[in-house]
């Protein structure tokens, strides 16, 4: 109680009348979660203002609710602006009066003049708000730093080119379509073909990284059903994954404002780490679902509508914000932010507007198809059309061995199986090529929610490409694989500590494994 | 067209020579006319109410939270360039004054100082 007289008594004593002239407006009209304001004659693009529900009211009345409503100056017009409101819409009327936001009118510890977000280390393991305000009931996080949700990317001379890789723990996309931290490597598909199974496996296992370059994880969920992003978090959390991930969640429930800045504010945090010389990974499930809250928020701003309704600089957001991930310099620290958009396409249709924009800013896509899911292959991977634009570069040197021609066989046996409906008569060459394509596509496939450390990858695949599954029919080396790994983990740990650490195999590592490979099939083959 | 109508009385009524002020909308009423466009009238009126409720809105205007703060609070608004010869009773603001002027604000009430107040020692 004398903590909080003293605290008043302090505030009265400094409290002086004189309170200079400040720039304010007047909502002229509201709607649809825009408001038209007159007056505001020095606002920028960009900036926050708030609305303010105590100035017309007794002072009773506003005390029962004094938080202001914020909103986000997107117009600039001859005779006023024109703001989207950031939260609740039923709390903005005709006539209220909008504040600038200043060092007197921010509440302590709110948010800067330009759209910012506080960011910090005490985000990790919550779920927040675009605005970074906690929404998981674990009350407030104490993020300390104001970063600019809009943030010009890096020049070309605070980057370093992408070598680092990311493992994903998924053996087809490590193996053909190696992703770098830095990256931006579109994952692109229907509804329900494993687009954000894909993503959240990543996620999961960063796990098995060393702690000192484990990424931070940012999983921004815009435009998502709330029970989807509340089994996604407990999924993460039940695999230990919420120890280095922070969710941003912009529901379909929320304004399309906040599902419009969802990104950009996990853009935000993820820079801050990279800056600290740490490499974050941001995943944007889904960028489809950005382009549509960014069109209703533009057509109610009475912007032009361009093609399929979208606005004019649609392809601009979507750069700006896919830009910013980046793999810094030495100078500037060497952190990384590597970016996982999602898009999801309509019947496959890749060259519909948005899909085409993001393909074009990205360093290559993973193509999930349909057909390929519905035939049970997991993860659905057409690897025909996905790409890696920054290819071996970033693989490890172990991966890189291991994998170098599987992506050209692969390709092979999907002609040769197109061309296998139309004969029934095939000669022995064909038949052996149709079967190692069978048995690699088997060795490939992968549940949701295991993915593999890298060594365990670099050796499943080292077997499947020298040969070591061609004694068993195709149908079974899926259970086989199984097996295997069971008896690598628990006959040859120091095998893959070593690979791991040395992330190539090595002369002595390559005969260690091929002795355990032949104990291992000779076992089988015995039993079958 | 209908904004250029608009924008045309709205700089019309600017000028403080009623003779000449009612001159001009006669005329502008009779191009009308001859042009074919009174359809248009309603809409313009309609566009030059929202323009009169805008300015409204924005006129510079004191409050003052008794009768016996006016003369003071009048002066110190003229000090801060806002001008108007009478402030209007508001006692939600439980003392001091506050004066609006198009977009700038000076508001020098408890109600404000209290709100601030309690802002920084509750958030």
């Amino acid at each position: 109680m004398q903590t909080i007289i003293e605290r008043i008594e302090k505030e009265i004593a400094t409290w002086s009348p004189e309170a200079g002239a400040e720039e304010v407006g007047i909502v002229r009209a509201t709607g649809d979660g825009i408001a038209e304001i007159d007056g505001l004659r020095n606002a920028v693009m960009s900036e926050m203002v708030l609305f303010d529900p105590t100035f017309d009211r007794t002072l009773a009345d506003a005390l029962k609710d004094p938080n202001p409503v914020y909103g986000l100056i997107l117009n600039l017009e001859e005779d006023g602006v024109r703001a989207v409101i950031l939260d609740d819409t039923s709390k903005v009327y005709e006539g209220m009066l909008v504040r600038r936001l200043t060092a007197e009118s921010s509440p302590k510890g709110g948010l800067g003049r330009l759209l910012s977000i506080r960011v910090g280390e005490s985000l990790i393991g919550r779920v927040v708000n675009p605005l970074g305000e906690p929404v998981d009931g674990k009350g407030k996080a104490e993020a300390t730093v104001a970063r600019p949700i809009e943030h010009q990317a890096y020049g070309v001379i605070d980057r370093a080119p992408v070598h680092v890789p990311l493992h994903t723990g998924i053996k087809a996309i490590d193996a053909m379509i190696p992703i770098g931290r830095g990256q931006r490597e579109l994952i692109i598909g229907d509804r329900g073909t494993g687009k954000t199974s894909i993503a959240i496996d990543t996620i999961i296992n960063q796990k098995s990284e060393p702690s000192a370059t484990r990424p931070i994880c940012i999983y921004v969920a815009i435009g998502q059903k709330e029970s989807k992003t509340a089994k996604l978090v407990a999924e993460l959390a039940a695999r230990g994954a919420m120890e280095y991930t922070i969710i941003v969640t912009a529901p379909a429930s929320a304004p399309a404002a906040l599902q419009f800045l969802a990104p950009f504010a996990g853009a935000a945090i993820g820079e801050y780490f990279m800056e600290q010389g740490k490499d974050a990974l941001v995943v944007y499930d889904d960028l489809s679902k950005h382009a549509v809250a960014y069109r209703q928020m533009s057509l109610l701003l009475r912007r032009p509508p361009g093609r399929e309704a979208y606005p004019g600089d649609i392809f601009y957001l979507h750069s700006r914000l896919l830009e910013r991930a980046a793999k810094l310099s030495k100078e500037k620290g060497g952190g990384s932010l590597t970016a996982l958009p999602i898009i999801e396409t309509q019947e496959g249709d890749v060259s519909a507007y948005i899909p085409t924009n993001v393909i074009s800013i990205t360093d290559g896509q993973i193509y999930l198809e349909a057909d390929l899911f519905n035939k049970g292959q997991r993860p659905a991977i057409n690897v025909g059309i996905s790409v890696s634009r920054v290819g071996s570069a970033a693989q490890t040197k172990a991966m890189k061995k291991v994998s170098g021609t599987i992506k050209l066989g692969l390709a092979q046996f999907r002609e040769l199986e197109a061309f296998m409906q139309f004969s029934s008569d095939l000669d022995a060459d064909t038949k052996k090529r149709i079967d190692a394509g069978r048995r690699m596509t088997e060795v490939l496939n992968q549940g949701r929610g295991v993915p593999l450390p890298f060594a365990m990858e670099a050796a499943i695949i080292f077997a499947a490409t020298n040969g070591y599954l061609d004694t068993f029919p195709p149908e079974e080396v899926g259970a086989i694989e199984t097996k295997l790994q069971e008896y690598l983990s628990r006959e040859a740990g120091g095998l893959l500590i070593a690979i791991r650490e040395s992330k190539e195999i090595r002369e002595e590592s390559e005969k260690t494994l091929r002795e355990k490979l032949d104990a291992f099939i000779a076992r089988h083959t015995a039993i079958a | 067209m209908i904004d250029t109508y608009t924008r045309l009385l709205e700089v019309t009524a600017e000028i403080e020579d009623e003779t000449a002020s009612s001159a001009a909308i006669t005329k502008l009423i009779m191009h009308l006319k001859s042009a074919g466009r009174m359809r248009m009238l309603p809409q313009i009126a309609r566009e030059l109410k929202k323009v009169a409720a805008r300015r409204s809105a924005l006129r510079p205007h004191v409050e003052v939270a008794h009768k016996k703060e006016e003369a003071a609070a009048l002066i110190a608004a003229t000090r801060e360039g806002i001008v108007v010869r009478h402030a209007s009773v508001n006692p939600t603001l439980i003392h001091g004054w506050r004066a609006q002027s198009g977009g700038t604000l000076i508001d020098r009430s408890a109600k404000r100082a209290l709100l601030h107040m309690y802002q920084n020692i509750f958030t």
